[in-house]
């Protein structure tokens, strides 16, 4: 199996970065909200969830993502989530049947997501457009 | 399908046990002609299903849960059973951690599926993935809805 890491990487200024490599379910979930909520407690402009890395996630991992950017989104803290440009089936598939790409929003690449966390509050991405934009992840 | 399950586990129910499964398949699957499609679509159907019953089983969290593959010609089945309390019509008796999108998640990624939930006497998921498909099931068992306020998936 591969590595499983989940990393919360502070290096990049008003932005957080969490980092997650590997094979996650509902055994890594709980290690996973806690680094979101680690990177959010910190008052950022904005948090990035960099997938680019990851190989496989189930709903559990949803589920964190999707509380984290609830608690973004209160906050008016930015909150992308970025895939990479070659996504693993494991990764992109989930995203992309569940119709949450336009929801987190998710991008491909970090710098684009960096952008975008610093420049957008989260759900700033119109959840109305889900349905045009299902298809991104492919 | 072939009488004899290709594998058989029994394992505790408990969220390191899911991990464990899909090692499993993924070793089935090599000596099968799986598209890695099917494979990517299985693991994550497997993975619901048995976090299912880690989730939802047991209440006290001290039961097990077995999983049996049977490879036929056409296509893989993975049946998935616990014996425990099934998975709560009541919202409130679910897990706070849960998304609520396992089952539909299932539908929309296996050939076929089939749950048996008899109350009291557990619950049995059993999946159907064909080596090579004509069609997404994704398409034919689209998911709906998003996240709600609540933080459970909403149709």
């Amino acid at each position: 199996m591969d590595a499983r890491t989940i990393v919360l990487d502070d290096s990049h200024g008003d932005v957080r970065v969490v980092v997650v490599r590997g094979e996650h379910d509902i055994y890594t979930a709980p290690m996973l909200r806690e680094r979101l909520d680690e990177a959010l407690a910190s008052g950022p402009v904005g948090v990035v969830v960099d997938l680019s890395a990851a190989t496989f996630l189930d709903s559990s991992i949803l589920g964190a993502l999707l509380e984290a950017r609830r608690q973004a989104l209160e906050r008016g803290t930015g909150y992308v989530v970025c895939l990479g440009e070659e996504p693993e089936p494991g990764v992109a598939r989930i995203l992309e049947i569940t119709g949450l790409v336009p929801v987190f929003p998710v991008v491909r690449s970090r710098d684009e997501a960096m952008i975008a966390a610093r420049s957008a509050p989260a759900g700033s991405v119109g959840e109305a457009d889900r349905g045009d934009e299902r298809s991104e992840a492919r | 399908m072939t009488d004899a399950p290709v594998v058989r586990l029994e394992l505790p129910a408990r969220p390191e046990g899911v991990g464990v499964v899909r090692q499993a398949l993924t070793g089935v699957a090599d000596g099968l002609a799986l598209a890695a499609a099917v494979l990517a679509d299985a693991k994550m159907a497997v993975t619901e299903a048995c976090t299912n019953a880690v989730v939802h089983a047991y209440a006290d969290g001290s039961g097990r849960f077995d999983v049996e593959m049977f490879a036929d010609e056409v296509q893989l089945t993975v049946v998935v059973r616990d014996h425990g309390i099934g998975i709560p019509e009541d919202e409130e008796e679910r897990s706070e951690a849960a998304l609520g999108l396992g089952l539909p998640l299932i539908a929309a990624l296996s050939d076929d599926f089939e749950l048996r939930a008899d109350t009291g006497d557990g619950t049995e998921v059993r999946m159907g993935f064909l080596y090579e498909r004509e069609a997404d099931p994704a398409d034919e068992n689209p998911i709906t809805g998003g996240p709600g306020p609540t933080g459970r998936w909403e149709s």
